[in-house]
Formats: C-alpha cells, sequence, structure tokens
C-alpha cells in the first residue's frame, strides 16, 4: 500500500513529461512543415531571379504589370510546347485555365481530356506570377510515378515444347475496369496527382483512400527523417487533377517513363 | 489553522460507519471499477497515439497550405503604359508569340495522318485538321513470349510518331521466328516456303517501319482487344479507306 502511494506521483510526472514531449514535438513538426513551401517558395524565386537578371534588363515595373506578364505567361506557355514538341515523344499539357489535358505528340493532340476538378497548392495559386512563369518556362519531366495500375500489362506465356502443348490465346477480359489513381513525381517537385473521376463503388473508394495513406505515409516519412535531423522537410506543389478512368488510364500507359508535362495557367 | 480549530472546538460530524451491506456492495463494485479502469486504459492507450497519427497525416498537410506567402504586388501603373520602353517591350514579347504561335500551329499537319489509340483500340483518320474515320482496331497483347532457352519476345505496338513507309496490296505475311516457337513448330530456314502465308493480313498493308503494319484481319471479333503481336489490325472497310487515304509519308501517331 505504501508503495502504491510512493509510485502514483512518479507516475503522474512521467505521465506528465511524456505529454509535453509529445506536444513540444508535434508544435516543432507542424512549424518546420509550415515552413517549408516559404522555403520551397523562395527556391523558385531565386531561380527565376538567377533567370533574368542573365538575359534582360527589362525595368523592375513593368515585370509586375499585367498585360505584360499574361503576355510573358502566353509566351513561357508556347515556348514549352515547341520544347516539347522537338523530342518526338510523347507528352502531357495540363490547361488550368479550360480545364483540359492533352496528350501531344510533335504538337500534335492526339488525346483531348476534360478534368472536371483542379486543385492546386497555394504555392502555385497565390505564390505570385514571376514563381508561375518560371515553372511554366521549362516542361516537367517525370521522375517517378506511382499507380494503382500497371504502365505496361506485361503477361507471360512460356512456349509450347511442342505442337501437342500448344493453346491457341483466349480472349482477354476488357470488362475489369481496376480503379485508376496515380501521382507523377517531377524533377522540378512538383507532383501532379490524377484521380478518376469515378469514385461510386465501394472499391473505387478505398483503393483511393489506401492510394492516398500511403502517399501521405511516404510524405510523412520523409519528413520525420529530414526534421529528426533539424532539416525543413521537403514541400512539393500539386496539382490534383480529376479525369474520367479512361482518360486518366489512357495519359499513364501513354506517356513515357521519363515523360514531359507542361501546365499552363 | 482556523478551520482546525473549529473542527477541534465544535462537535465532531457523526461519521457514517460503513455496514456490512454496504461493503459488500463495495467489495462487489471492486473488479467491475477495475474492468472499467482497464478498459479506459485499453481505449486511451489505442486512441491516443491514433489521434497522433491522424493528425500528422491528415492535419499537418492541411496546415502546410496555410503557410503565409508572400505575393508580389500586380500593378497596373498608368504612367509606366506611356513609357516608350514599356510599349517596345509589349511590341517585342507580341511579335515572338505570333512567330511561336505559327510554329506551333505548323505542326498539326494539313495532310492526312492517322492516331492509334491502343489503350481503347481505336483510330482515329484526319484529313486537312479534320476527324474524317474513327473506328475500332487491334494493338499489341502486352505478352512476352519465353523459351525454356530463355529466348523473349514482347508483342506491343511501338508508341510515338512514324510515317507510312511502304503501301501494298494484297500482301502475304513471311512469319517470324516467334510465329512458329508460339506454335510449339520447330523454326524452319529463313526463306522456306512454310513461312509464306496467304490472305491473313486482309487486302491491304501499310509499313510502319521495323516490321510494324497497319493491315486487315481475319480475327474481326478481336477488333477493340489488344491481341496482336505489334500490328495494328483494321477491319476490311477501314483499311480501304485508311489504304487509299493515306500515302507514302502520311504520319502515323500512336499513344
Amino acid at each position: 500500500m505504501e508503495t502504491e502511494i510512493k509510485n502514483k506521483p512518479h507516475r503522474k510526472i512521467t505521465f506528465v513529461i511524456l505529454i509535453s514531449l509529445i506536444s513540444v514535438f508535434l508544435i516543432y513538426y507542424s512549424v518546420m512543415c509550415m515552413i517549408s513551401p516559404i522555403r520551397k517558395l523562395e527556391e523558385i524565386k531565386n531561380e527565376y531571379r538567377a533567370k533574368t537578371s542573365k538575359k534582360s534588363d527589362v525595368d523592375q515595373r513593368i515585370l509586375m504589370d499585367t498585360a505584360y506578364l499574361k503576355l510573358l505567361k502566353d509566351k513561357a506557355t508556347l515556348q514549352s510546347r515547341i520544347v516539347m514538341a522537338e523530342t518526338d515523344s510523347i507528352y502531357l499539357t495540363i490547361n488550368m485555365a479550360d480545364n483540359s489535358a492533352n496528350l501531344e505528340i510533335s504538337g500534335v493532340v492526339v488525346h483531348k481530356a476534360k478534368m472536371s476538378k483542379v486543385q492546386t497548392s497555394k504555392i502555385l495559386l497565390e505564390g505570385d506570377d514571376n514563381t508561375i512563369l518560371s515553372i511554366l518556362a521549362t516542361p516537367l519531366t517525370i521522375s517517378h510515378a506511382f499507380a494503382t495500375i500497371k504502365k505496361e500489362p506485361l503477361m507471360i506465356k512460356m512456349a509450347p515444347k511442342d505442337t501437342s502443348e500448344y493453346k491457341p490465346d483466349i480472349m482477354p477480359d476488357t470488362s475489369i475496369a481496376e480503379p485508376v489513381n496515380y501521382i507523377l513525381e517531377t524533377s522540378g517537385g512538383i507532383r501532379i496527382y490524377v484521380y478518376q473521376d469515378e469514385n461510386a463503388r465501394i472499391n473505387e473508394k478505398t483503393s483511393q483512400f489506401r492510394f492516398d495513406i500511403n502517399d501521405r505515409i511516404r510524405d510523412t516519412w520523409s519528413a520525420l527523417k529530414r526534421v529528426a535531423v533539424l532539416k525543413v522537410p521537403e514541400y512539393h506543389p500539386f496539382i490534383k487533377i480529376r479525369l474520367p478512368r479512361t482518360d486518366a488510364k489512357i495519359i499513364f500507359r501513354a506517356l513515357p517513363k521519363n515523360g514531359q508535362i507542361a501546365v499552363f495557367s | 489553522m482556523k478551520n482546525k480549530k473549529i473542527i477541534h472546538d465544535g462537535a465532531q460530524p457523526e461519521i457514517e460507519k460503513p455496514t456490512a451491506e454496504a461493503n459488500r456492495i463495495n467489495n462487489e463494485s471492486k473488479p467491475f471499477l477495475k474492468v472499467v479502469r482497464i478498459l479506459f486504459i485499453i481505449i486511451c492507450s489505442i486512441l491516443v497515439p491514433l489521434s497522433l497519427i491522424l493528425f500528422i497525416l491528415l492535419v499537418v498537410p492541411v496546415l502546410k497550405e496555410f503557410a503565409p506567402l508572400q505575393k508580389t504586388g500586380i500593378a497596373n501603373i498608368k504612367d509606366l503604359k506611356k513609357d516608350q520602353n514599356y510599349k517596345k517591350q509589349i511590341g517585342l514579347l507580341t511579335k515572338d508569340i505570333q512567330r511561336l504561335s505559327l510554329k506551333v500551329n505548323a505542326y498539326t499537319s494539313g495532310q492526312s495522318y492517322i492516331v492509334v489509340n491502343t489503350t481503347e483500340n481505336k483510330f482515329y483518320l484526319y484529313t486537312n485538321k479534320k476527324l474524317v474515320r474513327e473506328g475500332f482496331c487491334s494493338s499489341g497483347s502486352y505478352t512476352m513470349l519465353q523459351t525454356s532457352g530463355n529466348k523473349k519476345w514482347v508483342f506491343k505496338t511501338p508508341k510515338g510518331k512514324y510515317w507510312i513507309r511502304g503501301k501494298t496490296t494484297n500482301p502475304v505475311w513471311k512469319r517470324p521466328d516467334w510465329s512458329f516457337v508460339e506454335e510449339g513448330s520447330p523454326i524452319p530456314p529463313k526463306d522456306d516456303f512454310s513461312r509464306y502465308e496467304y490472305g491473313v493480313l486482309g487486302d491491304y498493308a501499310l509499313a510502319i517501319g521495323d516490321g510494324y503494319l497497319i493491315h486487315g484481319t481475319i480475327y474481326k471479333r478481336f477488333l477493340g482487344m489488344p491481341v496482336t503481336h505489334g500490328c495494328v489490325r483494321l477491319n476490311d472497310e477501314d483499311l480501304k479507306v485508311i489504304f487509299n487515304t493515306l500515302n507514302i509519308g502520311s504520319k502515323v501517331y500512336i499513344f
């Protein structure tokens, strides 16, 4: 009885210390995460400044003019389309102004898709026009892709040893509609999230939830690793779009592994 | 101190002594309370880490979007519009945009071209930048044929920009090695008569390079499905229109 009485305040202190430590860590982690977009914006601004100071002697006031910036944006859009068209490869253009996502080959639009919903991170939406301009000026190159479907659905078939073992191919089952959600991580750190529009079935909802949670876990894990060594976590500006399932699938399968994407606003 | 004194000075309140009945109830409720306490601890030990995880996974990403960002001021300065340098810059940019727009528009040929969608197994034929015909086709099956000797063939339609390199009527199929391996037959010599098959490619064939063809098929029920060894198969009517519309050098876009 006496030891129990003695243990209680000790346990209480441990509990209070534990709660305080967790709270301090949560505050520290949240603050570090909130700093990350500010750092990223600074990085982009510095990059943009370095680019513009090299080649133009334009009056700084002109750079703040809406009419001038609009023209500059149009020029950047056309320039990046030309850069991609010269590559002979398949690339994606996302036009946020008219909600379209188009596949192009050598400047020819080969597939058009309508985006039903577009959500962009604050840095791209409210950063400033110069930031967006610097992002538009060069096409983004895909460095990684996380998806719920395979890029190339290869089936391995062993060759028969003789004609007696030969079996003719059966008709492929095209009725299977697997959920299509993917993330295209680009070299500039921008992530393009593509979700299928159809989300009525339970398996579609659970697939998207699992896909989303996995992405958050990946992101949190890398942030925790950086925070643990007192570094600001990396921030990835994002563009989240919703497309019809077939369009989302067509785009994912058509884009090369290191394909290019241009985002226009 | 004062209170103590009052208590000591005044009459002591009568403390109700626990009766045997009360003791029994107390003893009976003790295990119940213990269970409740254990349950409470278990629920807490699940809920607290769970809420922590949820906070980190769901709340922190939202918080990131609330970070205060400094927006560069956008201005519409009236004096600036009259400035000669401003006018010059606007003029230069407008010229650049016109030049670049012309270049971008020139990419889409006014001549005929065909677009093949291998995911949906559909084709689209364009003339003068207008869609003139569309329909189903069959493209590569994404099958990898493997022999015990570790020889491999992947049956997929190549993607990208191609052009018509040759046009043939009543084409004859010269069976490649894989078509024998696939059946389990021995591979005949290069120009053996067993390699030649008549009538299986339809009435026309258009070569797009690397041995890939756009041709007809006897397996019309498979149109709209990925079943070929890499070629693009069409039905007879579509193939005839495409053969007559496309010339050597016409573009073929496959995605």
